[in-house]
């Protein structure tokens, strides 16, 4: 009789523990699988890619790329995401790991092969510098600013929001005033 | 008296401060800056100071922006250096970029032009440099210039690239074939029509910017005095130029004053013969171009971009030198020099760099290189064996050159394998192992192949393999998975076990049970 109820007590044990889940981890193992997890502790930035400039100036873009597989009708290639802020992540890497994520194509040139001392963005979802005319590329924006230098130079803090944009006019269709005419 | 005293101190002093005129003489040497650059950039990248620039580790950048300027400034300043090496690089990676759709690129015509030019520094021939997968020898001129139009066009990317196209075709004042798709005068019409009303240049909008109106008259100079409308563009530009200089000699582009423009008025005015130590237009308050040049030079003997001190831009601090600001003063001091030696420009690589053939020797250094191998080689070793091959290959014969020649391509086409081993293995990690939330145990396969290929890596080509943290995160997760499905099924089975116990002894327990009563009834049916 004692020997049932033991059998009956085990069996319940171990259903409840096949319920509870089987995926038992020291510290160290979930702390590297929930890295990128957002916590109410966690910092975060928001990075977003947009290339709303190309659908104002379609008529500049290489044919080639006229279609909505590489120009989202809404210019939306990326919208809004928060990502973990890791210790020194700069603009680069939360890009990076944004098109990681999001299998999103990107190339660019690494810092060491850049004579500014960056890594150059040099395409995003197969739109590459002068793909919309002679003026044309990609551009950051960290909370509303357009730093004067490389993206793997700028180091992030909690809460920034990075905004990757198309310009088709060297930053001026979308409000980088440093570039050009209106500071002179 | 007191006053006295302070006066004649301050003449003292205004006397001393004289005396070292003599030294400063040798400030404005443009060889002397130049070598300074040099010996900067040397101990910047680590490369000890009687050891040539061009090698392995500079050679590593061969075809980059970041690279080939500095070769051109060498060989324009008539260095001794290790071009070979480095043109061997150079033409492997052209080859390998002209087997890509686009080529070298596929709306950058200034690729080739750049190329072009470290090709004539290092000696090379870009009419024929390397092969395409044809065969067919691989014309950077042709490609670059003249028939780019057949695949882009030139201003693709804006006037920048008519201005480099005119500069590349210069160098050699290379003829165009009557089935071009460019002519000369095309591309001098285009840089003459995109001039802005003050005689200036710019990339974009209407305000000239001084590296820009620069570039354009370096193209145009070979044209002045032959061609009245380019004659009155020089003029036009000049004085925008001389307009925009700032008081200290140097000039502001973009909204930061720095270095790289005033090294490229230097090196304007050199091309069209216009001496910039002496032109009244480019003096102001005394300042020359190169002193405004040397305000930026560090004690290092490298120069800073600007010292518009930006708190944020890390690039350009104004306490460190930069390789930028470094290599386009690198070729200001060439430009500079040449025009002071009474040779070519800068640009113009006709005649004195005509270079005799004298015959290549494979030396017995060079064979014990060969020799000296890793029996496992590793990216590394690629400048090495990639400049060795292209010597062999150019050298006069020697007994053990097929030996040789074998052994260097046998390593080159290792160095490959491993090269695309690395390629394939970043390939598949970006492939198959995001997002992150999707990764199952069904990937384990995938996870496992990916680090047994990366641990069967050498350390030097491990490094080249991007975001390998990611690999741990996701070989970790699916391990854990794994182990979680190892626990199920072995806690299931005690379960199963336990429960098939269970009934076996209530099911023991009931016939027991049964046979008491059988045995019980039994007795009562002897009886009867």
């Amino acid at each position: 009789m004692k020997k049932d109820i033991l059998a009956v007590f085990g069996i319940v044990l171990i259903i409840a523990l096949l319920i509870s889940g089987t995926h038992i981890q020291s510290a160290d193992e979930y702390y590297l699988t929930h890295i990128d997890d957002i916590t109410p502790e966690s910092e975060t930035v928001t990075l977003s890619i947009r290339c709303d400039t190309v659908l104002q100036n379609y008529e500049n873009l290489d044919p080639a790329l006229k279609s909505a597989e590489f120009v989202p009708p809404d210019g939306v290639i990326l919208p809004p995401t928060e990502y973990v802020l890791r210790e020194g992540d700069t603009v680069f890497d939360i890009l990076e790991r944004a098109v990681r994520y999001n299998k999103i194509q990107m190339e660019f040139q690494g810092a060491k092969e850049s004579p500014f001392g960056s890594v150059y963005i040099q395409g995003i979802h197969y739109l590459y510098e002068f793909s919309c005319g002679s003026l044309s590329g990609w551009t950051y924006r960290v909370d509303g600013e357009f730093p004067h230098y490389g993206c793997s130079l700028y180091k992030l803090s909690d809460g920034q929001n990075i905004e990757w944009i198309y310009t088709c006019a060297l930053g001026q269709d979308v409000g980088a005033g440093w570039m050009g005419e209106d500071e002179k | 008296m007191g006053k006295r005293l302070l006066t004649s101190l301050i003449c003292l002093a205004l006397i001393f401060g004289i005396i070292p005129c003599a030294a400063a003489a040798d400030e404005t040497n443009p060889l002397l800056i130049a070598q300074g650059i040099i010996d900067w950039k040397k101990a910047d990248i680590g490369i000890s100071a009687g050891d040539d620039l061009l090698c392995g580790k500079f050679s590593e950048l061969a075809g980059s922006t970041a690279g080939d300027w500095y070769p051109v400034g060498l060989s324009r300043l008539g260095k001794a250096d290790n071009y070979a090496e480095y043109l061997a690089v150079l033409k492997d990676r052209v080859e390998k970029r002209y087997r890509q759709s686009g080529k070298l690129s596929a709306v950058k015509a200034t690729e080739w032009h750049r190329l072009t030019l470290a090709v004539l520094a290092a000696g090379g021939d870009p009419t024929s440099f390397g092969t395409d997968e044809n065969g067919q020898p691989i014309n950077l001129i042709a490609d670059g210039t003249y028939d780019r139009g057949k695949t882009t066009s030139l201003g693709r990317q804006g006037i920048n690239g008519w201005i480099w196209a005119l500069i590349t075709l210069d160098t050699k004042r290379y003829e165009i074939p009557e089935n071009a798709y460019n002519t000369r005068d095309d591309i001098i019409d285009k840089i003459l029509s995109s001039q802005l009303p003050d005689g200036g240049w710019a990339l974009g909008g209407g305000v000239s910017d001084p590296d820009m109106t620069a570039m354009a008259l370096q193209a145009l100079a070979p044209y002045v005095g032959a061609d009245a409308k380019v004659q009155k563009a020089a003029d036009d530009a000049l004085l925008c130029l001389s307009a925009l200089q700032l008081p200290t000699g140097d000039y502001e582009s973009w909204g930061t004053r720095n270095v790289e423009s005033t090294d490229q008025v230097i090196i304007a005015l050199c091309c069209l013969g216009i001496d910039p130590m002496r032109d009244a237009r480019f003096i102001k308050n005394g300042n020359t171009l190169l002193s405004g040049v040397l305000r930026y030079r560090r004690p290092d003997g490298g120069f800073v971009h600007s010292y518009d001190y930006d708190e944020n831009n890390p690039a350009s601090l104004p306490d460190m030198s930069n390789s930028m600001a470094g290599e386009q003063t690198l070729l200001a001091m060439a430009a500079l020099w040449r025009l002071q030696n009474g040779m070519r420009t800068l640009y113009d690589f006709r005649l004195e760099n005509e270079k005799s053939d004298a015959e290549v020797v494979f030396s017995d250094a060079d064979i014990k290189a060969v020799n000296s191998l890793p029996e496992k080689l590793t990216t590394k070793q690629y400048v090495t064996v990639t400049a060795l091959l292209d010597k062999l290959e150019r050298s006069a014969d020697f007994a053990e050159k097929d030996e040789c020649r074998r052994k260097l391509a046998a390593a080159k086409e290792q160095i490959a394998k491993i090269q695309a081993e690395i390629d394939d293995i970043n390939a598949q990690i970006r492939e198959k192992l995001y997002p992150f939330e999707s990764i199952s145990i069904r990937d384990k396969k995938t996870v496992d192949l990916i680090v047994s290929r990366y641990n069967a890596l050498d350390d030097d080509d491990r490094v080249k393999i991007e975001r390998w943290e990611d690999v741990i995160k996701t070989k970790t997760q699916v391990d854990g998975l794994l182990r979680a499905l190892i626990i199920g099924i072995v806690l299931g089975t005690v379960a199963f076990l336990l429960f098939v116990l269970l009934v076996f002894r209530i099911y023991r327990k009931r016939r027991r049970k049964a046979k008491e009563t059988e045995r019980f009834f039994s007795q009562f049916a002897d009886e009867d």
